[in-house]
């Protein structure tokens, strides 16, 4: 697998385009454009054939590859595998025909453990799987395991337990390399419904919400070793996972932390700060090409929307018709697609008006594939939805797994992974 | 040429006064709501409903039942997540069962419940029969809502309360209706949706309402009604805590006799006197007892269980010294135990002599409550007071 570090086309284009004259710059234009939708204005740092990390391609819940089976109301999808998994709410991960996830297996009310599984692509058979924590047992009894999804890079797979461990392991079977415990080392305070966030790979160094003390809420670490290189910020361990973006030509690191929406380069130089009029959102902040970012949280402030000019954060739209709980929106054509509470809902990003709603999918989640939206219910529906605003339209559904379904799922070669506590299913859509 | 302007005149005035012409009142948007429900006729014949399906919360698909009466009686039995919950309400007060706010037994609701559960004890509609109830309605127009058109109806109860009704304008059946809804006893915007609608037995019920309050999804999914079935009437009271029931052997009018040990070693009779005996409320026992021991006492027992600590407990308030004094102790289902030893609070805090409470022999008339003393710190004690209950006939 080759990993490829995208140019930003934005500003490549604005200087060249500058310099050129009308005919040639529409000319120029188009081409640019077309070529910009076709890579959607993301630079980063991945290979779009694999679901590498949470929330996929830039973390933003959208794959680029194409869907080929669009009608399922008269041809439904054909199931490749399914079987049982241990309890957790990691995403499944894929990369090179292995599939990566963790699970837990409980012993008693009170014991058991946390594992890094791998699964052969093709047939769901399990390859090797490694212990890394106790088991993360939740009070309220949402469901028990692991919370975050691991991330992947060409050698070493790094997990998070819902105990607070992150891990570095090897591909090979899983071998675990180092360990940095968040609780014992930084004095995290595990959250009432565990550890949720999914580390991020930046280059070399992996980014971590720790909610250390200190001014330990964020810290870095070199991801050969697991040594510290940098922290920053106070702030408690959430359920948030930062999301990596280029904004204004710079690689920009955001989290959403307590009611701040921070800004860091890979060095840990705080760019911009911007206070949120709620705290604690659980679903991922979403990157508007190109400079615009969009947060959302289960409060009737709902959401807001902020452009960044010159490391300045200014607030450019705000709503209550769109409250992500735990489940992220995905944005396509100047709209966001997202569970606004427990409905599946469009909404214009330029104006915030809602375009349609549709009910009774639950606190669903949902991917963006090529122009289609892939809708999991919270009871394991996935549903084919056009990803348009001028009105909801379905294309068929398939009932893939059974019971409480809050993972989102994952696409990777024509191939759709769904996953809940107990089931995880493979549906071929190519 | 005239008549051609006379006529697009004429056109013109009649398109102008078709909207008022068309225009609807609220009453004729009620009635063709009844209507649509099946209408007045049908629903006057259902005395009750016994409701059956799946209800999910927290994502988690579930069985329920519900009972609904035409005055107002509601009762429910549902899973919410890890807890079973039971509610009930008789049309003006009502009970719960909820694990969440950690109360295990039957609890009073409260007022923000209280107008939770009389929407959720509507029987099908707080349109009909309006006036009678003593609600107020207004029309506040027609707009689309989430790409429905409806027409927007101002509903006050009451009881003062507010909601929002959004009714379809093309089937007049309900959208959705906006109102205060109850999330862990506090109140919280909420908003019903309605679908599925099916007709069953002439009336028109929704099958499917889901229900969003904070960050909360409720869907209520009905499989099977059954109309005019024999209801138990005793539902809608407060049922008594599971563990205060096991002191139901103490309820009841009762003869006692008192007696006192004596230093020379034996029981003294003090003579007999009359003691009373209820629930008076879902946790709690209350017996009232006057008596005298060299000085009249007049006590007031208040039995309870503390299901944070696991014990019984025991208030015992005496009128004639205005001295509260509390006890914790258990009940292995023959004898009860409770003393004051480590029991902390104000009056108990330079206690020397410690009491304990024993309650044993305990027949179907019958019960001797002893009390003893110690100056150890409850290693030894000592018989103090003797009385032996006997049930009045």
């Amino acid at each position: 697998m080759k990993y490829i570090h995208k140019p930003n086309y934005y500003f490549l284009f604005i200087t060249i385009s500058i310099n050129m004259k009308k005919k040639m710059q529409h000319l120029f234009l188009s081409g640019l454009l077309l070529f910009g939708l076709i890579n959607l204005g993301f630079s980063q740092t991945e290979n779009p054939e694999s679901w590498i990390q949470f929330r996929g391609h830039y973390r933003a819940g959208l794959s680029t590859d194409k869907i080929a089976q669009t009608d399922w109301l008269t041809k439904k999808p054909e199931l490749i595998w399914k079987k049982e998994i241990g309890s957790g709410f990691s995403e499944l991960i894929i990369s090179d025909g292995i599939i990566y996830t963790m699970e837990s297996e409980q012993i008693d009310s009170v014991t058991g453990s946390e594992f890094l599984i791998a699964f052969d692509d093709a047939t769901g058979k399990e390859l090797w799987k490694t212990k890394v924590d106790s088991l993360f047992i939740d009070i309220d009894g949402w469901g028990n395991g692991p919370r975050a999804t691991p991330t992947i890079d060409q050698n070493n797979i790094y997990s998070f337990s819902g105990n607070g461990k992150l891990t570095a392991h090897s591909k090979k079977k899983g071998k675990i390399l180092w360990q940095v415990d968040f609780v014992k080392e930084f004095g995290s305070t595990c959250p009432r419904w565990g550890f949720s966030s999914s580390p991020l790979l930046v280059d070399d160094v992996l980014v971590m919400e720790v909610g250390g003390t200190e001014e330990r809420a964020f810290m870095a670490f070199n991801k050969k070793n697991g040594q510290i290189i940098w922290s920053k910020a106070k702030g408690d361990a959430s359920y948030n996972s930062p999301l990596l973006a280029t904004i204004e030509g710079q690689q920009q690191i955001i989290f959403a932390n307590r009611n701040i929406l921070y800004s860091f380069n890979s060095k840990g130089d705080t760019l911009w700060t911007y206070k949120m009029p709620f705290a604690a959102p659980m679903a991922m902040p979403v990157l508007i090409e190109p400079n615009k970012l969009f947060v959302s949280a289960i409060r009737p402030t709902g959401y807001f929307v902020v452009e960044i000019k010159n490391n300045v954060a200014t607030k450019v739209l705000n709503g209550g018709n769109m409250q992500n709980d735990f489940n992220s929106c995905s944005y396509y054509n100047g709209h966001l697609y997202g569970f606004h509470v427990a409905a599946l809902r469009c909404i214009s990003v330029e104006t915030g008006e809602t375009k349609w709603t549709k009910r009774g999918y639950g606190k669903g989640s949902l991917i963006l594939v090529d122009d289609k939206l892939l809708v999991l219910s919270d009871k394991g529906k996935l549903i084919l939805v056009e990803a348009k605003p001028d009105a909801f339209e379905e294309k068929g559904f398939i009932q893939t797994i059974s019971g409480k379904s809050w993972t989102a799922p994952s696409f990777y070669n024509g191939k759709i992974y769904v996953r809940n506590l107990t089931e995880m299913a493979c549906y071929k859509l190519n | 040429m005239k008549r051609i302007k006379n006529t697009i005149f004429f056109i013109i005035i009649l398109l102008s006064v078709s909207p008022i012409i068309n225009a609807q009142t609220v009453e004729d948007i009620i009635a063709k709501h009844i209507k649509a429900h099946g209408g007045e006729k049908n629903w006057e014949a259902i005395e009750s409903m016994n409701i059956k399906g799946k209800f999910t919360a927290f994502s988690i698909e579930k069985d329920f039942f519900s009972i609904k009466t035409q005055n107002g009686s509601y009762y429910s039995e549902r899973h919410l997540g890890k807890h079973y919950v039971k509610e009930a309400f008789n049309g003006k007060t009502g009970w719960t069962i909820d694990p969440w706010q950690e109360i295990l037994f039957p609890r009073d609701l409260n007022k923000t419940e209280i107008n939770v559960f009389c929407q959720k004890a509507e029987f099908f509609t707080p349109f009909y029969k309006y006036k009678e109830k003593g609600h107020k309605v207004e029309l506040l127009g027609e707009q689309k809502e989430e790409g429905v058109d409806v027409y927007l109806i101002k509903l006050t109860r009451a009881n003062g309360n507010i909601e929002k009704w959004f009714l379809n304008s093309k089937t007049y059946l309900e959208f959705k209706y906006e109102s205060l809804w109850v999330d862990f006893a506090f109140p919280s915007p909420g908003q019903s949706f309605f679908d599925d609608f099916r007709t069953i037995n002439g009336v028109v019920i929704p099958f499917y309402v889901e229900r969003t309050f904070s960050q909360r999804s409720r869907i209520k999914q009905i499989e099977s009604i059954e109309f005019n079935t024999q209801i138990d009437e005793s539902l809608f009271e407060i049922a008594k805590s599971k563990e205060i029931k096991k002191l139901a052997f103490l309820y009841g009018n009762w003869d006692v006799k008192v007696e006192v040990w004596t230093g020379r070693g034996g029981w003294y009779p003090l003579g007999s006197t009359v003691s009373n005996i209820k629930f008076e409320a879902t946790n709690m026992l209350q017996e009232k007892i006057n008596y005298d021991r060299i000085m009249p006492q007049a006590k007031i027992i208040n039995y309870s269980y503390n299901s944070s600590t696991k014990k019984y407990r025991l208030a015992v308030f005496n009128n004639f010294s205005s001295t509260i004094e509390v006890f914790e102790g258990n009940f292995d289902g023959n004898d009860f135990f409770a003393d004051n030893v480590s029991i902390s609070y104000g009056e108990a805090e330079s206690k020397t002599v410690f009491s304990q409470i024993s309650i044993s022999e305990i027949e179907s008339n019958s019960f001797i409550m002893e009390i003893k003393q110690s100056k150890d710190g409850g290693k030894t004690w000592n018989a103090s007071d003797k009385f032996s209950y006997k049930k009045k006939e």
